[in-house]
């Protein structure tokens, strides 16, 4: 934790305000989650002591802070928060209870008081920690608590799991983002005049950084220190050896240093506390100091020779170890850090391994993952079955983790692991694993070579559990084939066995499976159904996730999306709050592709955006992202359509699912087309046709079929599904009316635009435009101009170009009702809609119109769109 | 980043409705500024007397335009990427005003 002194705070007026009239709001009941962001150094604990500071009486504080540690515990700021506030919320933070489990007592807590709740440091926070923020975030609205949270801006990558959470909570309206500058040049001169300080030399120097310049300026130095880490020890030179040597040992011990790990490990030194206290470097909080800031305790650490720091962190694990046994549990997490940084290989298994497994139990599977390759790295003495135990935990954390390379090398060792010991139940279990990641790497054909070695090496063992879950994978490879022998043989065989095991894990799987063919071919969704709820009542969560995605997809495939809607939302939910990102992005990149056949282009770049800025993405979801996003530049008509299709072209080919391919090469062919590249369509198409006709996908190859038709293939093609069928026989205006009845307003202008009669095609026009579809309606038009319209409908007339914030007609009627002030629970009455669909929209609403609150939305829409101001 | 340009054809009836418009995406760049840029924009006299602009930005991807757009209230007809600018003399002033 880092703490701050409070002294002079300059140039942060306006954002205390802004935290305090948050605060201020909390009675009203609109609770907020405001995020801080900074610079390291750039004042963020300092701001939040000074809005502390200010809360009128009867606001409760809560506190908690992430830990600077590689793979820090999990739930850490909560386990804080959890200590303060005891009961039930203590009872399951202790005893290691996962974030959706948390969330209802934390809800509880800060339901019973207007409360603020600080979360520092959460460019540190672990995945568990993550995980409640981002369910917090949806849900503190309702609260009376604004949740401040802080994070170092300059440390978040592109890619940085927070900012990743930071993307998913834009669309939430309840957050308040702040980012605090560095201190200006005027600011930094006020600070060093009574220091007799060169303050033109300071700026340049720090930048403005308030804690470089606090550090100088304390430092008393002649001539301002080059960096941070001068500026720090320039001070700690000042301090006499004894207290030098208090400090090392506070450095070493991150995040703080208990009392009594003092006592133990500098006993001796203990008379200086008060010297390092009284210098500003150290501070107390309950029975332990730390330093002022992070970046001194950095700073002080490196400065250590290499023995000295061993020597140290040898102590301070010793002194944890000891104290340990007498008084509580161990934090493992921080035992393995200083095991590891002593280079105690015997130390760093016992702790990093039990780490593991407890981050593993809670749902963190990055910090799982991260502990158990932390102990592998000390691994090498360790014998065999040991080590093959200790792969196969790894390698299942990176899988759930999203780190499927990694997943993919461990769970390799661990395969060689049990041939060397001649174990062949676990190698064949294993094999089934290295089978079902290299198919979520899309090396399918190698999936299968492995998934039949797996059956393989389990048959001679007998009717286990192992073979029973080795027949459910070929069945799901095969399903991936759309191969209904396939699926079919292998998961009969699965459910027969699982009846005999009694075993309900074996017998969803198999059912999803089976159920997947059943709707290739057709027969409807009974399997699927059942095997989800099955799954939810088992609690497995995995297939649980997998059968929402499954009935997402083929809901959505069909363009049924008012069920489609349904499974995403509650499996959006659900997988949310039980970090399944993989489930998570598979339901977003099929989200995303409803939208697009809804012709709702920024829905659906809003529902892939995730997708693709998670690097942890499997390739497969990826891939429907891509297309989704390359296929709405290219109807938009904007640029840089290309390079996300080729991507997603260039990732699916090799996987020779059809499921994969189809959607881009569909997608290539229609931006190929809109682009007048016509006479390219039929080698774009030809692979996925092929293997569409093969395995009898009769609407895919009536997809395929229609963009080889419209630009000019002749061809004979078998048995079809409406609507290609209307278009391709011939009728396009049925084919018009199937896709509109079906919400598909983009295919149905397509089709209709192909019509003979005069006043269907320039409809058609018209309601591309409507749409967006600038390449599209460009096609139409000229079309009409060569066979003779002359009179076309010009572009529609200046400001009443679409709707300017590009809000649906459902959004409009809900706003309409917002204006005359209903709550959402009477607007979902009114319009018989769920609660919760209300929501969702009030909040498009909001973000769309760049409102705070709903009176602002109203008065944003009354200025820019409502149509009394296009007058 | 990249460089866009945006055609915005006939998009207001008059002078002053743009400049209300300007405002708007004035501080919508300020919600998101990493990921827009508005750089310049030049205000075109359209044949019915209606006003248009051609505008540069510089831009993260074409969403990130397309955001802008949404969040000012303004419309877009055509969005281009630019790869590579000439400039030969500067902006006439009264052409960039």
């Amino acid at each position: 934790m880092t703490i701050v002194a409070t002294e002079r705070l300059l140039e942060r007026d306006e954002y205390v305000e802004a935290l305090l009239a948050a605060a201020a709001g909390l009675t009203a009941g609109g609770g907020r989650l405001a995020l801080v962001g900074a610079e390291a150094g750039g004042g963020k604990t300092a701001l939040v002591q000074a809005v502390i500071a200010r809360l009128p009486d009867g606001v409760r504080v809560l506190q908690g802070a992430c830990d600077p540690l590689f793979a820090p515990r999990p739930l850490g700021p909560f386990a804080d928060v959890a200590a303060a506030c005891g009961g039930e919320l203590r009872r399951f933070v202790e005893r290691g209870a996962r974030p959706h489990e948390v969330i209802g007592e934390l809800l509880d807590q800060l339901r019973g008081a207007p409360t603020v709740l600080v979360l520092e440091d959460l460019h540190w926070a672990d995945e568990s920690t993550l995980d409640l923020l981002r369910l917090l975030g949806r849900r503190v609205e309702g609260l009376e608590a604004v949740v401040i949270g802080t994070y170092r801006d300059d440390e978040l990558g592109a890619v940085h799991p927070f900012r990743i959470v930071l993307g998913d909570l834009e669309s939430t309206t309840a957050v308040l983002r702040l980012r605090l500058p560095a201190l200006s040049p005027e600011a930094v001169r006020q600070l060093a005049s009574p220091h007799g300080v060169d303050a033109a030399d300071l700026y340049a120097k720090t930048a403005g950084n308030p804690f470089f310049v606090t550090e100088v300026l304390a430092g008393g130095a002649d001539a301002v220190p080059a960096t941070v880490r001068d500026a720090v020890l320039a001070r700690e030179a000042r301090l006499a050896p004894s207290a030098r040597g208090l400090l090392d040992v506070v450095a070493v011990a991150s995040p703080q240093a208990e009392l009594w790990l003092l006592e133990r490990v500098a006993g001796d030194l203990l008379d200086e506390l008060e010297t390092c206290l009284a210098s500003g470097m150290l501070a107390a909080t309950d029975e332990a100091v730390a330093f002022r800031h992070e970046l001194a305790r950095l700073a002080v650490e490196e400065s250590l020779p290499p023995n000295r720091r061993v020597e140290l962190h040898r102590q301070v694990l010793s002194a944890l170890e000891a104290h340990a046994t007498g008084v509580s549990g161990i934090d493992y997490a921080r035992a393995a850090y200083h095991a590891e940084a002593a280079g105690d290989a015997e130390a760093v298994l016992r702790y990093a391994a039990a780490a593991g497994d407890y981050a593993g139990e809670l749902g963190a599977s990055r910090e799982a993952a991260a502990q158990y390759a932390r102990a592998l790295r000390f691994a090498d003495h360790l014998d065999v079955r040991a080590r093959a135990e200790l792969l196969e935990r790894s390698a299942y954390a990176s899988y759930l983790a999203g780190e499927l390379e990694e997943a993919l090398k461990t769970q390799q060792r661990a395969l060689e692991c049990h041939r060397e010991l001649g174990d062949r139940l676990r190698a064949g279990d294993s094999l089934r694993s290295f089978s079902r990641l290299l198919r979520y790497v899309g090396r399918t054909d190698e999936a299968m070579v492995i998934g039949r070695e797996a059956v393989a090496e389990l048959e001679p063992s007998g009717a286990g559990r192992e073979l029973g879950l080795a027949y459910c994978n070929l069945s799901h490879l095969y399903m991936h084939r759309e191969d209904e022998a396939g699926t079919a043989k292998w998961g009969e065989r699965a459910l027969e066995l699982a009846e005999r095991l009694g075993d309900q894990e074996i017998a969803v799987y198999a059912l999803l499976n089976l159920g997947n063919v059943d709707q290739i071919k057709g027969r409807g969704v009974e399997k699927l159904e059942r095997s989800l709820e099955l799954a939810l009542d088992a609690g497995l969560e995995e297939h649980a996730g997998r059968a929402f995605v499954s009935l997402t997809w083929w809901w959505a495939r069909g363009r049924s999306f008012a069920p489609a809607d349904e499974y995403f939302e509650q499996g959006l939910e659900y997988c949310t709050e039980r970090g399944l990102d993989l489930w998570r992005h598979f339901l977003l990149a099929y989200r995303a592709l409803s939208c697009l056949d809804r012709g709702r282009w920024d829905e659906a770049v809003e529902a892939a955006s995730p997708v693709l800025l998670d690097p942890r993405t499997s390739p497969v979801p990826r891939i429907t992202a891509l297309a989704v996003l390359g296929l709405v530049r290219a109807r938009r008509g904007d640029p840089e359509a290309w390079p996300p299709l080729d991507e997603a072209w260039a990732a699916a080919e090799p996987t020779a699912e059809l499921q994969r391919i189809e959607p881009v090469a569909a997608a290539r062919a229609e931006a190929l087309w809109l682009q007048g590249r016509g006479d390219e369509v039929p080698e774009a198409t030809k692979l996925a046709l092929e293997l569409a006709l093969e395995r009898e996908a009769w609407w895919i190859v009536g997809e395929l079929a229609c963009w080889r038709r419209r630009t000019g293939v002749e061809e004979e093609v078998p048995a079809l599904s409406e609507p290609w069928a209307a278009e391709l026989s011939g009728d396009p205006l049925r084919a018009a009316g199937l896709w509109a009845a079906l919400d598909a307003p983009y295919e149905a202008a397509l089709a209709r635009a192909g019509a003979d009669d005069e006043e269907a095609p320039a409809t058609a026009l018209e309601e591309l435009r409507r749409l967006g579809a600038r390449p599209a309606a460009a096609i139409v038009a000229r079309r009409l101009r060569k066979r003779g319209f002359r009179s076309l409908p010009r572009g529609p007339r200046p400001a009443t170009k679409a709707n300017p914030a590009g809000l649906t007609a459902r959004q409009l009627e809900v706003l309409g009702l917002v204006a005359e002030g209903l709550p959402n629970a009477e607007i979902a009455d009114r319009l018989v809609l769920s609660r919760r669909t209300v929501d969702h929209h009030v909040s498009a609403i909001l973000r769309k119109l760049g409102a705070r609150t709903r009176g602002e939305a109203v008065a944003t829409w009354q200025k820019i769109g409502s149509p009394s101001s296009r007058k | 980043m990249n460089t866009y340009v945006i055609l915005r054809r006939r998009g207001w009836r008059t002078i002053d409705a743009l400049r209300e418009s300007a405002k708007r995406a004035e501080s919508a760049v300020e919600r998101a500024p990493d990921e827009v840029r508005w750089i310049r924009s030049y205000l075109l006299a359209e044949p019915d007397g209606c006003v248009g602009t051609v505008c540069v930005y510089e831009a993260s991807s074409p969403e990130a335009i397309r955001a802008h757009a949404r969040r000012a209230g303004l419309p877009v007809d055509e969005i281009v990427a630019v790869t590579e600018t000439l400039v030969l003399e500067p902006d006439p002033v009264g052409a960039a005003a």
